[in-house]
């Protein structure tokens, strides 16, 4: 009996130890490039690999010298107007898909889930051209419009499975006192499906903030450029005082992402698969 | 009154329907299009039908490329799938040990790959670890004693980095799933292959994978489907604009991104995007008629 403590200590010990050296692994790039980001631009990327002195000057650098504050408005712009636009016309049409039965509904719901298996990329040639006809190149509402589109279908079958399960029998008490369709939608229905409204929402939000191949491609000028055009770019430029710049970027874009993402984590899982294939 | 009735569903799905119009099905159409045209730089506006030649040199002509870019995308997939649920269910049945007191710390600090922005940790990795002058990689391989290394320079040491960097992202996700599913296997069952003396192999084949399975499948084809999709890291690694790395490793995706932003042959990428679409849609109408006799 006491060996088998033992040994169960001794099993438990050695598996500690590997998740330990796993999480390690895990964590080295993000706290290499954060190590980097707090040290000195010139010693950064030349000497060993020990610690360095501590510094905030990239941070500085990056605020004051770099259009860091004018690359997080635009995508602050570009996320908040594709959430609102998304989720404005996803809202609606999900309660649609949900409530009533009409003609072609299973077929349109499946139809759209092939049409979210179209990976964006293979068009955006064709969006290209058709951008560049109508004068929509450089433009955030130009992007916008593609963004919430390609969120759209997704926004509306994860509302769509939440709309679902909430009774119905809550509609038809309130449709007997009188309430048209429209404001039972708004005073309703909405109020009840908002945790699911607000995680949606909150998923268009950080889809927007990590693109970068539509911003890099369709944004041509300098001040236009969203938080992803200027890492793109600063890591672009072969000088190693630009890259501990650019470390120091990486933290400040990622930081609220990261926040987010373990606030509403076990809504991320659930999404995802609900998502179906969404990539 | 019955008409209005009938009308309101589509008066609320019209604004979606209109913006994924635009956005999502007429530029697939208009690819469809332009893959029957050639297109290209000198062509710009002048261009005119050509059938269905830009198919022909795509399949049939070996040295358009777009069939080793299938047989890469395979291997990409193949490789990747295979090694993430290898690790994820060994790594998620390690969480599940019993008397793992510091399990969530353990699943929080793993979960960290997952919740960086994807393009910020390419680049990360790209400038951090992998560069050959001031990478962390080669800073340990000097500090060691051995020589520099370049990661991206050539074919196979730049497959491998990818599937590394792959795997550093999309390893989190499936040690989640794979650890939600193992939490709902009834532990009576183990119980009674204690009784009976199984070891761990005999336990894994027999009780813990059979339950698993119908689980994890739909998140296992979602990552597939992802994987075969992926474009980002291969993109940012190894083909950014003017800083190639030398390495020429080309998916489909790749392929057709590079031929209609890089050597602008329009019609030729057009058409491989719309023979990808197809086979995609094949897979996932396969995948889906297979979950569904699994789980009826």
């Amino acid at each position: 009996m006491r060996k088998r403590k033992i040994r169960q200590a001794l099993s438990l010990i050695s598996l500690n130890t590997v998740f330990l050296a796993l999480c390690f692994i895990t964590l080295v790039p993000v706290l290499y490039a954060f190590l980097l980001s707090v040290s000195d631009g010139s010693s950064a990327f030349a000497g060993g690999v020990g610690p360095r002195s501590f510094t905030l000057e990239n941070y500085r650098r990056i605020i004051t010298e770099e259009p860091f504050l004018l690359w997080l408005k635009n995508s602050v712009v570009l996320s908040l107007g594709t959430m609102v636009l998304a989720m404005g016309f996803a809202t609606t049409a999900s309660y649609a898909f949900s409530r009533y039965r009409f003609k072609g509904r299973m077929k349109i719901l499946f139809l759209l889930v092939l049409l979210n298996a179209f990976p964006q990329i293979l068009s955006m040639f064709a969006i290209f051209r058709l951008f560049k006809t109508f004068g929509l190149l450089d433009s955030n509402a130009g992007l916008m419009i593609v963004y919430a589109g390609s969120m759209c279908i997704f926004s509306i079958w994860n509302l769509k499975g939440y709309f679902d399960t909430i009774p119905m029998e809550i509609e038809e008490a309130s449709k007997i006192d009188g309430a048209s369709d429209f404001t039972m939608l708004v005073k309703i229905v909405l109020p009840l499906a908002r945790p699911a409204i607000i995680v949606t929402g909150v998923m268009v939000l950080i889809f927007v903030w990590n693109e970068y191949l539509f911003a890099t491609t369709f944004l041509l000028n300098g001040d236009k450029y969203t938080l992803a055009g200027g890492l793109y770019q600063l890591q672009a430029n072969d000088y190693s005082r630009s890259w501990s710049l650019f470390t120091a970027a990486a933290v400040l874009v990622s930081i609220p992402i990261l926040i987010i993402f373990f606030c509403i984590q076990k809504y991320m899982v659930s999404g995802l698969t609900a998502g179906g294939v969404k990539g | 009154m019955k008409n209005r009735k009938k009308a309101t569903p589509w008066l609320y799905t019209l604004p979606a329907f209109l913006l994924i119009g635009i956005v999502i099905v007429f530029p697939i159409l208009y690819t469809a299009y332009i893959s029957l045209t050639n297109m290209n730089l000198y062509h710009w506006n002048d261009f005119h039908l050509i059938g269905l030649e830009n198919y022909k040199r795509a399949l049939l002509k070996a040295d358009s490329g777009f069939l080793s870019a299938i047989g890469t995308t395979i291997l990409w997939t193949a490789v990747n799938m295979g090694v993430q649920l290898f690790l994820a269910y060994f790594i998620a049945l390690g969480l599940n040990a019993e008397g793992l007191k510091l399990k969530r710390v353990y699943k929080t600090l793993l979960m960290f790959p997952w919740a960086m922005p994807a393009y910020v940790s390419i680049l990360l990795w790209k400038v951090c670890m992998f560069n050959s002058e001031f990478g962390l990689l080669n800073k340990v391989v000097t500090a060691l004693g051995g020589t520099k290394l370049n990661y991206l320079s050539e074919n196979v040491p730049a497959f491998l980095a990818c599937t590394v960097l792959n795997l550093w992202m999309a390893l989190p996700f499936m040690i989640m799933m794979i650890d939600g599913a193992l939490q709902s296997i009834d532990a009576s069952l183990y119980e009674s292959a204690m009784m009976e003396g199984a070891g761990f192999w005999q336990k894994s084949i027999f009780i813990t994978l059979p339950c698993i399975r119908p689980i994890i499948a739909p998140s296992a084809i979602m990552t597939a489907f992802t994987t075969f999709k992926q474009f980002d890291i291969i993109y940012l690694l190894t083909k950014q604009k003017g800083s190639l790395t030398g390495a020429s490793i080309q998916t489909i995706i790749t392929y057709a991104h590079e031929n209609a932003f890089v050597s602008n042959n329009y019609g030729l990428s057009s058409a491989v995007s719309i023979l990808i679409f197809g086979i995609i849609i094949l897979f996932s109408v396969f995948t889906n008629r297979g979950l569904k006799e699994e789980n009826s």
